[in-house]
């Protein structure tokens, strides 16, 4: 019987991939399904990016050149839901599709199906949520935040609110698939603590996700009884309150940023260890560290609302559970420093990544220390500062240890090495562009211009001009990173299984590129 | 593949996890009421107030009342306090007084949602009679008077001198057109 059995998975191993369309559409594959999210998420960032040249473009001077207020409010708002909910996001779960199998000797997601259904419902909530460019009303264009009583009383908010239940229900899919794959499906003898970083940097983002991706749901739910039911959990004229919806919106909020960096440290760790040709110093305080941070988004919320008029106690409270998150970053950031101190260190395209992202995310860590502190934050509050600030800890944040993680795996994908020189061009100009844009923003914001407004004051026109010349060379050199990864995909210097010298870890055990099917004889871990 | 029941386990709990997430979103709504209720912070005011439930020895002392009013959005109505200022001493009941006047050839109802500032000060502004309490309705282009009869309890904190009592005016508007809708 036995016998029988393994003959049949042994035909099963050897059949590869279907041809054609099918093949994408009806995939179970990890493999399959990580490429997929991860080109819905190339696809995203360069429309998002569009949408940001657009913003760029009207703010390169003052006045109104290119279009109206509102029109710039829909930019403002898509760029934003965009970048977070169809780039970052899709991502980083299409890494951890890639990864998490090979990192812990599985042959796949636990609930393959599960895994198609998640990846497919993301093109369809953004279908719903662009169509509504064609339609009367237009796009939505009340922020990505969709503060209540704005969004409710906007048109076509019914669109955004289903876009938004799909795609949770996509992240949710997805997290589940992910927590179940990991406390099931490791490989013998790999127990918790020996897990890869990128392995637990996922673990406590599902963890988040299951946790508050239903409270957004549950917020737009809200806010659609508000617009077409007639309830008033938002509407002060029927007993309901505006400042709640702050309160839940920040709720699922917070949590959803550290959601946007966690697998960011995870990807980090991996690469600084490899081109440091040294284990990561630290490897267990780094997953207390990701825990602690995790526990603590859940008690801040309220330090993106200072200015709503709280009671001095509630904004001490969030002021020091704020700044209680610097520690646990700290340690992380300590470990890679410590990681990096004395080892025999060389500069790929993947380690010039993450060393900018260990220095810019600090920069943004420190300005969001600043705008922690509850008294200055009063000034700070919706101005380009808080634009600096969260630019800073996502674009050369969250973005550059994406890019990071693609120059570092993409020859165990493709089993092609990329073109270094490129690589690193690639990397210089994305590194100068992110800074030309974004620094000239905490100047500007300290100086008071407000967020979200096409116009500004004549004063700001220098480092806006400044900042929008910056932002167009990020966003071109952007082509070429497309550009690189195409190439690789087609042709390239063939790649090594260990691809990098110091590379430690189960997924440089398989050859390069990755066969279809990998781990069908769980690998022994010691 | 291997672990079924533990894997189902684990499924079924982050199941669990995710609906009662979303179940706890709503309970947001009557906590975040409840916490505010107790707390007496954000200047909610809760309905009617029992007139004179406490002991009288704690001493009186004079308060600066002011009132405001907003109207909200875009609602075709004049609103404003026939008095901007009063001097009241704790525990009397003063009378106080807000016009409004409809300028539109319809019906309007509308309801008003009050608050105190400092947030505080909200449960020691009692109110015995008040416009806020029901919706009001005004007939094309009428002007009302709308009588406001209230207290300031002396457990009023001692470094409050002014309380800021505010009025906003919101248009029901939304209500009447799904009404509309609904008949058709």
């Amino acid at each position: 019987m036995s016998a029988v059995v393994e003959n049949h998975d042994h035909h099963d191993d050897h059949h590869g991939p279907k041809k054609g369309l099918m093949r994408w559409l009806k995939t179970t594959n990890h493999k399959d399904i990580g490429t997929l999210y991860l080109w819905f998420a190339f696809a995203a960032f360069l429309l998002g990016g569009a949408f940001a040249m657009g913003i760029r473009a009207e703010l390169f001077e003052p006045g109104l050149q290119l279009m109206d207020p509102i029109r710039y409010n829909q930019l403002v708002t898509m760029h934003g839901l965009i970048m977070i909910f169809g780039g970052v996001m899709p991502a980083f779960v299409g890494l951890a599709n890639w990864l998490i199998p090979l990192q812990i000797g599985a042959p796949d997601m636990a609930m393959p199906r599960m895994n198609n259904l998640s990846f497919w419902l993301l093109p369809v909530a953004f279908g719903i949520l662009l169509s509504t460019a064609f339609m009367e009303g237009g796009l939505p264009g009340f922020g990505w935040t969709f503060y209540a009583p704005l969004s409710t009383n906007y048109p076509n908010v019914a669109y955004f609110v289903f876009a938004i239940h799909i795609m949770g229900a996509s992240s949710i899919m997805g997290s589940i698939n992910v927590i179940v794959t990991i406390m099931n499906m490791r490989a013998p003898g790999m127990t918790l603590m020996k897990m890869p970083l990128f392995v637990w940097s996922w673990l406590i983002t599902a963890y988040l996700l299951i946790a508050v991706m239903p409270v957004l749901a549950g917020a737009v739910t809200m806010l659609l009884m508000d617009a077409y039911f007639g309830t008033s959990f938002f509407d002060a004229a029927g007993g309901g309150d505006p400042v709640l919806f702050q309160h839940v919106f920040w709720f699922f909020g917070h949590p959803e940023v550290y959601i946007m960096i966690l697998p960011a440290f995870g990807i980090t760790s991996h690469i600084i260890s490899t081109f440091s040709r040294k284990p990561l110093f630290g490897h267990s305080s780094m997953v207390y560290a990701m825990v602690s941070i995790a526990v603590l988004s859940f008690v801040v919320w309220a330090h993106h609302m200072f200015t709503v008029g709280m009671p001095l106690v509630a904004e001490l409270f969030f002021m020091w559970a704020t700044m209680l998150i610097a520690i646990p970053t700290g340690v992380k950031v300590f470990n890679w420093c410590a990681t990096i101190f004395k080892g025999s260190i060389t500069y790929e395209t993947p380690m010039l990544f993450a060393i900018a992202f260990v220095v810019l995310f600090t920069i943004g860590g420190f300005s969001g220390l600043m705008l922690a502190i509850t008294p200055a934050d009063f000034q700070y509050h919706d101005t380009y500062f808080v634009v600096a600030h969260f630019h800073y800890v996502l674009v050369p944040g969250s973005v550059f240890s994406i890019m990071a993680a693609v120059y570092y795996w993409l020859p165990k994908w493709t089993g092609n090495m990329y073109d270094e020189k490129m690589g690193r061009l690639h990397f210089w100009l994305s590194f100068i562009g992110v800074n030309i844009t974004f620094f000239p923003q905490h100047f500007v914001g300290l100086a008071g211009m407000p967020r979200r407004y096409a116009d500004y004051a004549l004063q700001f026109a220098e480092w806006n001009a400044v900042s929008s010349v910056g932002a167009f060379l990020f966003g071109l050199s952007q082509l070429l990173f497309l550009y690189i990864v195409v190439k690789t995909v087609f042709a390239g210097k063939k790649a090594t299984p260990q691809v990098w010298d110091g590379a430690d870890g189960l997924e440089w055990t398989v050859d390069s590129p990755a066969p279809y099917h990998t781990f069908d004889v769980p690998p022994k871990v010691k | 593949m291997s672990n079924g029941p533990l894997k189902n386990k684990v499924f079924v709990s982050l199941l669990g996890a995710v609906t009662f997430m979303f179940f706890f979103s709503f309970m947001l709504v009557p906590l975040y009421n409840v916490f505010c209720e107790v707390t007496g912070l954000n200047g909610k005011i809760y309905g009617p107030s029992d007139f004179f439930k406490k002991n009288n020895e704690t001493y009186e002392r004079q308060v600066n009342i002011r009132f405001l009013s907003t109207v909200n959005g875009s609602a075709p109505v004049t609103f404003y306090p026939s008095e901007t200022n009063l001097e009241v001493m704790t525990d009397k009941v003063s009378r106080t007084s807000y016009i409004a006047t409809n300028n539109t050839n319809k019906k309007l109802t509308l309801s008003i949602v009050p608050s105190v500032s400092p947030g505080l000060a909200a449960e020691n502004v009692k109110k015995i009679q008040c416009f806020c309490f029901s919706e009001q309705t005004l007939e094309p282009y009428e002007t009302q008077e709308w009588p406001v009869r209230f207290y300031v309890d002396s457990e009023l904190s001692e470094n409050v001198n002014n309380v800021y009592l505010s009025y906003t005016l919101f248009e029901k508007e939304r209500e009447e057109m799904l009404a509309v809708n609904h008949e058709h």
